[in-house]
């Protein structure tokens, strides 16, 4: 049975507004990105009809269902390839991914570099948490610097950007739910391009990282996200590895 | 200018952004909660408003909102 909610909200016509509270925790960062992407697209004066959304697994793959507009849900590892049969369905719309970790970066790697490099014309937002449930004790791709494993081996984290520029990307970005305007322009400045571009937002998990990271609660987040990062418009990506002592650096990196 | 700020309260999962945020002290924590069990903000002095939009735009669940109309001009 649909709740009973009147269709308020600014942007509630773009949700399925009787499915709202969704899953996410009290004051995860993905609804603030949701928020920035639908306003994007309010200001922008997109047509919805024009829009696919296309999210994968875990807590970001339920963007997909909240939404309105066209939307789907893909497998574990295939969300860029079930990206690429949309877009080859509808050459008119502009496709946006939601992805996770594991859609990008493990399963879905080498479907993140083909199509990278074919040049196709998808928006890439990937909300990166560090969080891979599944690797709860083993290491994993965006392992944070100096979390060991259960056998006292650590990595370093993976450097997106890095990644997305060898790739093929035309418009690489970085930002936290804490820049939540910044974000917005961002998106309507990635919707007016073509081509593939990646959006990552970093938004440390309030369940898994409260303790390692002495996050409390999401107002000590968002103060979280004001101390540890730093805006560099135009850095170069060899330098945006995330390591816990430096600063995170965000901002427009390739344009 | 006259600014108006509209929550739902049912929505609210009691994150309290939109309080800590709010650099005109506009919002405060309400005693009561909702029926999911949240202390849900409401609006404790309207007029301090300034219309800066952070409480809609870093709610997490679309609970919160600002409007503002013109005051007509007085003769």
């Amino acid at each position: 049975m649909v709740k009973d909610i009147p269709p308020h909200h600014p942007i509630d016509s773009f949700l399925h507004a009787g499915s709202i509270p969704s899953v996410w925790c009290p004051g995860c960062g993905i609804g603030t990105v949701v928020y920035a992407f639908l306003k994007a697209l309010e200001e922008k004066e997109i047509d919805p009809r024009r829009i696919c959304v296309v999210s994968g697994f875990g807590c970001t793959g339920k963007v997909a269902e909240y939404l309105n507009i066209e939307s789907s849900n893909s497998t574990d590892g295939y969300v860029i390839r079930h990206a690429a049969t949309r877009l080859a369905e509808n050459k008119n719309s502009r496709v946006v991914v939601y992805s996770d970790n594991a859609d990008l970066l493990k399963s879905g790697a080498q479907d993140f570099i083909e199509m990278g490099r074919e040049g196709l014309n998808l928006l890439v937002i990937h909300i990166n948490n560090f969080v891979y449930v599944i690797t709860e004790h083993r290491v994993f791709p965006i392992t944070p610097f100096m979390r060991t494993s259960s056998d006292n081996r650590f990595e370093l984290p993976f450097n997106i950007p890095h990644l997305a520029e060898s790739s093929g990307a035309t418009y690489i970005a970085r930002w936290t739910p804490f820049h939540a305007g910044w974000l917005k322009y961002s998106i309507m400045d990635a919707l007016s391009r073509q081509g593939f571009s990646v959006i990552e937002v970093i938004s440390p998990c309030l369940m898994y990282y409260a303790s390692t990271w002495r996050i409390g609660d999401a107002v000590e987040r968002m103060k979280f996200y004001d101390d540890h990062t730093v805006m560099k418009q135009g850095e170069s990506v060899e330098n945006l590895d995330i390591r816990a002592h430096d600063r995170i650096i965000i901002g427009k990196f390739v344009n | 200018m006259k600014t108006e700020i509209h929550t739902l309260k049912e929505r609210c999962k009691g994150c309290l952004i939109c309080v800590e945020l709010c650099q005109a002290e506009v919002l405060g924590v309400s005693d009561e909660v909702n029926k999911n069990g949240y202390h849900y903000p409401y609006v404790k002095k309207i007029e301090a408003c300034i219309h800066c939009g952070m409480c809609e735009m870093f709610c997490p669940d679309f609970a919160i909102w600002v409007t503002s109309k013109e005051e007509e001009a007085i003769v």
